[in-house]
Formats: C-alpha cells, structure tokens, sequence
C-alpha cells in the first residue's frame, strides 16, 4: 500500500490484471488507453516480447478525483500471463492494492483460469494476503467467441466461494465492460479506505450460482 | 476500517529537506523515493522533464528483477544500480526493505559524488519513514467524500 504525501494531497493506488496467458488482460488496458481522456492519463508502457506477448508488465497511470480534496492516481499494472514467468509476477503483486481478474471465457481455457487463479491466490498469500482481503473483481472475457461456457459455469468454476466477488461479462477488444470492471475495482478499493466500510451505491449485484453447474454433455468439471 | 499511512506537513518538509540538501550538494537533476511497489513517496528537483510515475513504476521493476542475478552470486540484493546514458544517467540505490531512492543526473556532476552522498542520504530518509511506520494513526475518507459516481468514463 502506498503512503500519502498530505503535502502534495495525492494518493495512489496500485490495480493488477491478472490472468491466464492470452486471455486479454493487455487489450483491457490498450482499450483504457484509447479511450481516456488524455488529460487524466500518462503513456501506456508496454515491456514486451517482439511478438508483443508481455515479458514483465504493462502499465499505464491514470488521474481521478473522486476523493474530495485529494488527486487520485490509479496505477494500472498487467502481469505475464505465461506460467514459466511466476516470479514477475510476485515482483508486480508488490503493494498491490486492487485486482481485476481476467477470465478467458473459452471452453478450453477453463483449466488454465482455474490454474491462474489458484496462483493468483498462492502469490497473494506469499505478501500475506488473501483474496478475500483485497478489492476484487472477476471480468468473463471473449464473450464475443463462439465457444464460451456459460456465465453460471464460470461463476461455479471461478466465483464459488462464500463472499463471491463482483463479476462481468467483457469483450475486451470491443470495450464491453472494460469500464464497468475498473469501475466497480476502483470503487471497492475507495470505500475500503472509508470511515464507514459500506458497499459502493448502485454495485452491480452479484449473479446467482445454480447449486449444480450448466455443464453440457460431454463436458467435464475440472478438478 | 483501513487507514492509509500519512507523511503528514512535518514528515515531508523534514523530508524535502534532506533531499533538497543531496540534491544541491551533488547538483543532480532530480531525486524520488519510491516503494518496492512503484509508489511514488516524495520527490524533488526538476520534475517537468520526465514522468516520475513512469520512472518509478520501471524503477521498482529494474530493482526488483536484479534481484535474481544478485541471488546467483550470493547476495540477497544489489544495493545500487547505475544506469549510464550519453548525458543522463540514474543511480538507484535500496533505503530499507520497503524503499528505493532513484536519482537522475546529468553532466554537471559525477557518478562518485551521487554514489558517495547517496549513502547517508537514504540513512536520512530511512530514520523518517521508520518513525512513520510505527505510528499507528493513518487516513480514512469520510464515506460522502467519495463520488458516487463511475471513477472513469468510457466517452
């Protein structure tokens, strides 16, 4: 967590996109990027591969008010999604303040979402954190694809849990929800460091989990 | 309820001073504190050239990814780093387990001096955010003073 400077009346959070390899986590932050006002943004700096897969982080400063006399600044940050790259990713945990966790919707990734999360989980208890803990929101991305689980699925795969977090579908590459998400993360994170802890107004409600999953036939529940 | 750590009026002006005073005795350009998590903490000197918070967020990143290289020769971390360009250069050296200090350099001055001074002025700064770290008081915003509405608008 960062330290205030009263002097300079600024304060600054940290928000990671964590997630499987490919599952869209640097298109969420190019899209953020296009889309901001220039005003309120710094440049989005990318450490990437030459095949523009991300090697160490990307990251990208944005400028708020949305806490009356101080100048928020929110420091995006992407992991590398690739499992061989665990250490980069503990590096950029670092003082972590909120996370968007960014699910591949695609049947077939499901295991690596489930893989990725766990790691999520084990990094963030390495800086004695748990997920419960910290400002959380899941994104359901690639909903635009043709072979993607069902929201009710994911949520049983990925959202299980007793205090579920807040979720959304997203096509990262067109915008859909890329706000929604940062927004709902953000607001979380504020009211976190409110006098009285209550849920931000007009949160979107959680959805339903059926107690049995919509898996079609033929489909297998990971372990 | 959580509480931000504050650097309240007294704990940056000690703060200014101490980096103030590095930066006119070694005539660099710029000096920023930062956290391990690319958290700008204080800064001064000629801030209009370069986006601190960029330089901070790749700043903890280069430290933290030499980490590793010092493991293979049997150190836990390298406590500096120096980065040498044509006509600017950036020394980084480690304040406590929490803090780097960066400084940013140009001609007028050399790496010996910034390295030399560098020591004893991380000391300083380390002395104040120890005292920091162990008050137990720190900010929390009253509920209303947030805005309601979306932090960010997609146009």
């Amino acid at each position: 967590m960062s330290i205030i400077n009263y002097a300079s009346r600024e304060i600054q959070f940290k928000i990671v996109y964590y997630g499987p390899a490919l599952c869209g986590k640097t298109t969420n932050l190019n899209y953020i990027h296009q889309r901001i006002n220039p005003l309120n943004r710094g440049d989005l700096v990318s450490l990437a591969t030459a095949t523009e897969r991300t090697l160490f982080f990307d990251f990208l400063p944005l400028n708020a008010l949305v806490i009356k006399g101080f100048v928020t600044k929110f420091q995006l940050y992407t992991v590398p999604g690739q499992v061989i790259y665990n250490a980069t990713r503990q590096l950029v945990l670092r003082s972590v303040d909120g996370i968007v966790f960014v699910a591949d919707s695609q049947w077939e990734k499901m295991e690596e979402n489930v893989e990725s999360f766990k790691n999520l989980c084990d990094n963030l208890a390495l800086q004695n954190m748990g997920i419960e803990e910290i400002p959380c929101v899941l994104e359901y991305n690639k909903r635009d694809l043709p072979n993607i689980a069902p929201v009710n699925y994911m949520e049983y795969v990925l959202n299980n849990r007793k205090k579920r977090l807040q979720s959304f579908e997203v096509t990262s590459s067109s915008g859909q929800n890329v706000f929604a998400a940062l927004n709902a993360v953000s607001q979380i994170l504020l009211h976190k460091f409110s006098k009285r802890s209550e849920a931000p107004q007009g949160a979107p409600l959680p959805i339903a989990i059926p107690i049995e999953p919509a898996v079609p036939e033929g489909r297998q529940l990971p372990a | 309820m959580n509480a931000i750590p504050v650097l309240t009026i007294e704990d940056v002006a000690t703060l200014d001073g101490v980096l103030g005073d590095f930066l006119k005795i070694t005539e660099a350009d710029l000096i920023v504190v930062i956290d391990r998590g690319g958290n700008v903490i204080s800064q001064c000197g000629d801030m209009d050239v370069i986006d601190v918070t960029v330089i901070a967020a790749l700043a903890a990143g280069s430290f933290a990814a030499t980490r590793e290289l010092a493991r293979r020769i049997g150190e836990v971390e390298f406590n500096a780093l120096y980065h040498q360009g044509n006509g600017s250069h950036m020394f980084m050296n480690s304040v406590d387990d929490e803090t780097i200090m960066i400084t940013v350099f140009g001609l007028r001055t050399t790496v010996g001096l910034v390295r030399f001074y560098s020591a004893a002025t991380a000391q300083n700064v380390a002395e104040v955010l120890k005292l920091l770290r162990r008050t137990t008081h720190g900010l929390s915003f009253d509920a209303k003073d947030i805005s309601a509405g979306p932090v960010f608008v997609d146009p």
